[in-house]
């Protein structure tokens, strides 16, 4: 107080003025001085080794005092306070025996240490068993007797002392701040636990964030419709079915297809053309991309093959096999060319470069000849293009997938030098006795399925797919490929369902059978 | 099952110490939560943290969302902005952590970098060299923010086109911050492929874009 009004003195205030200056303003020189008495640490105890205490501050926000009598604490804070502001020789009160100042100090060191301790628990999942080791002894405290967990049963967790484990099943995902007592070993009724917090993260379900599915609205550019598919029935001979499913990653946020497919039978060439499409994620116009060069791909081997037909009816031999071959190859170069040709036009037409429209694309020409089958094949970019055959066991990739160095990279019908250089030399020929299927496939399928690019060589994994087709999979969703079942497509695109973690691209498969 | 490698840089120098860094927690941690409700950054991306003063600190290796915690971030009083060590350093951990494609194995997606700071590289030389080290990576995406009045962006645009500038180091500044960062990371590996530069959603009015 004398410090003060000497303070006053000096600013040229007279006494009568001081007095008034300390009257009006007492209160805020009370609470400021209660500030400053806050800020203070107390001074720890002795039997408390507090060599880091010292030079931090108690962070009250966090860690915080609870008992039953919150005035009490404040008592003591202030006796505490006044103790070392003043190191006089006041006379202490005491509590249940134990001087206050000492309990408070040891407190405080206590909830120091809590406070530093790195007190971590594993992520858990919504609606899967949790279940986790936790000794708090690991935590190195002797004065600590007991730790008890407040409110963890909310979400769905309990703490069991004795068996030294957290366990449950967590009911809600987010990062749930739950507070953690701590009971000292000379803990007594009334006396106060030391509290901080911890969190326990809970990850959300991915199944159910995934389940969200936004129809893409009908008048953008370009729309077509979610899903698509088609059976071709051809009597008495093999037939065709293809499937198209929006992906999951465009199903959340009311995104376009991006594949696409055509198929085609000519009755009198009875050539089976198959074609498969997928647009690239990033290009703005892809979904159209993959339409034109299905469709472009389409026409031009309908035409071409009309126009070849006493070509065909004459060289039915297995000594001609080369001159359909030369036929072949004509018809598939000028196919994927007019298709490359007819997405540079529409791109030309909107004014906007033509990789807007980036699209892989997979065609198979399929013929049956007295000599076996006829399988003439173009591909670019990922996916895949296979003849399988179950018994005796035959498997044939026709072709390479175009994959980078890092995912998602891959090669485009769209990209200049293919058509340049590679359009012959991505042309591939088999001729076989006979198979159980030709599929054509997008990586929306590849990549759950073969996962990489050996597996689609390797033919235990198209026994995998064929099975898994057949019903062998978590939802029993069987494909029935008996002969002309017209249901085929419904079951091929609820099949196309399939749930692979981390896999929820457009997914596009054609089969031949 | 692809994954999305992301590389946090983080400037932890003296002027960091206090508000600054508590914000960048803050923001952190705003970040990866929501990160945790967007199901393809749930199950493909995986977080890295470099932190870097006068040390270069891997605090954080490269983590899976799903089980990954924020660590313990702490600023020296004060001292240099490493900010070219931390890139070599990056660039060790990259060729270690990030896997390319091979016949047997899918690769990652191209992995996303963003650095943050609030000064510039005290050691200017190895930053220099850094440079065309940091090109040869490939990242899908390198976004730098200069936070605070005293950060420099120059030296940031020699690695990207994509610099970023913060008026205040504060955590609501910080909070938008992050909360862009987390929206990039969402959209970042859907638009890899044909076009070479990730499609970002546009910066929040407080971070503006440095031309």
């Amino acid at each position: 107080m004398e410090t003060i009004k000497k303070y006053l003195e000096e600013k040229g205030l007279d006494d009568s003025q001081i007095k008034d200056f300390l009257e009006t303003h007492s209160k805020e020189i009370k609470q400021f001085i209660d500030e400053l008495l806050e800020k203070q640490l107390p001074k720890p105890d002795e039997d408390v080794p507090y060599s880091e205490v010292i030079k931090e501050e108690v962070q009250t926000s966090e860690i915080t005092t609870t008992e039953e009598n919150p005035t009490q604490i404040e008592e003591n804070q202030k006796m505490q306070a006044t103790d070392n502001q003043q190191q006089t020789d006041m006379p202490k009160v005491f509590d249940s025996g134990v001087q206050p100042d000492k309990e408070k100090a040891k407190n405080d060191a206590l909830a120091f240490q809590i406070k530093n301790k790195q007190i971590t628990f594993l992520n858990g999942k919504v609606n899967q068993p949790y279940e986790i080791d936790f000794d708090f002894e690991t935590l190195e405290m002797p004065e600590i007797a007991e730790v008890s967990f407040e409110k963890l049963e909310d979400i769905g967790l309990l703490y069991f002392p004795e068996e030294k484990k957290i366990k449950g099943t967590p009911t809600q995902a987010g990062d749930h701040k739950i507070e953690m007592k701590f009971k000292r070993n000379d803990w007594e009724e009334g006396k106060p636990l030391l509290t901080r917090e911890v969190v326990f993260i809970i990850n959300p379900d991915p199944r159910v964030l995934w389940s969200k599915n936004i129809p893409t609205p009908e008048d953008i550019e370009y729309y077509k419709p979610d899903s698509d598919k088609i059976f071709v029935k051809v009597e008495s001979k093999k037939n065709m079915v293809a499937a198209s499913q929006r992906g999951r990653s465009h199903a959340i946020e009311g995104k376009p297809r991006d594949d696409d497919f055509a198929l085609y039978y000519d009755e009198q060439t009875e050539w089976y053309v198959m074609v498969v499409a997928d647009g690239a994620g990033s290009a703005k116009y892809s979904r159209k991309g993959s339409q034109i060069a299905c469709q472009k791909a389409l026409e031009i081997c309908k035409a071409k093959l009309l126009d070849n037909k006493d070509v065909f009816d004459k060289n039915r031999e297995q000594e001609n096999r080369n001159e359909i071959g030369k036929i072949l190859q004509g018809i598939i170069g000028s196919a994927v060319f007019e298709a490359y040709k007819a997405i540079e036009q529409e791109a030309q037409e909107k004014n906007t470069p033509t990789k807007d429209y980036a699209t892989t694309l997979l065609l198979t020409l399929c013929k049956k000849f007295d000599y076996g089958w006829f399988v003439g094949a173009w591909w670019v970019g990922d996916g895949g293009i296979g003849i399988y055959r179950q018994d005796p066991q035959y498997m044939k990739v026709l072709g390479e997938p175009d994959g980078g160095e890092f995912a998602g990279q891959t090669r485009f019908l769209t990209m200049p030098e293919i058509i340049q250089n590679e359009l012959y030399t991505r042309i591939r020929f088999d001729v076989v006795e006979d198979f159980t299927a030709l599929i054509l496939m997008t990586d929306g399928i590849t990549d759950p399925k073969f996962e990489t690019d050996a597996n689609l060589n390797r033919i235990e994994k198209w026994n995998e797919l064929w099975a898994d087709l057949d019903g062998k999979n978590e939802d029993n969703i069987k494909v029935d490929f008996t002969d002309n079942n017209e249901q085929s497509a419904d079951q091929l695109l609820k099949w196309l369902d399939f749930w692979s973690k981390g896999n929820h691209d457009d997914r596009t498969i054609a089969i031949l059978f | 099952m692809r994954r999305l490698p992301v590389y946090l840089l983080i400037d932890t120098s003296g002027s960091m110490k206090g508000e600054p860094i508590e914000s960048v927690k803050v923001g952190l941690e705003t970040m990866v939560a929501s990160l945790r409700t967007d199901p393809f950054a749930l199950e493909s991306v995986y977080i890295s943290i470099i932190t870097f003063d006068k040390d270069i600190k891997q605090v954080l290796p490269l983590t899976e969302l799903e089980s990954l915690q924020i660590p313990d971030i702490q600023t020296p009083e004060s001292g240099p902005t490493h900010l070219g060590a931390a890139l070599e350093l990056l660039c060790q951990k990259v060729d270690v952590e990030v896997l390319l494609s091979t016949p047997e194995r899918k690769g990652d997606w191209m992995p996303l970098l963003f650095i943050m700071t609030d000064g510039k590289p005290s050691d200017l030389q190895i930053f220099n060299q850094m440079i065309p080290e940091i090109k040869k990576r490939h990242f899908g995406s390198i976004i730098a923010c200069a936070a605070g009045a005293k950060a420099d962006p120059k030296p940031l645009e020699l690695l990207t086109n994509q610099v970023y500038s913060l008026d205040t180091t504060d955590s609501a500044t910080f909070r938008q911050f992050f909360k862009w960062v987390s929206a990039s990371v969402s959209v970042g590996n859907r638009s890899v492929g044909a076009s070479d530069e990730i499609l970002l959603p546009p910066p929040p009015p407080e971070v503006h874009t440095v031309i």
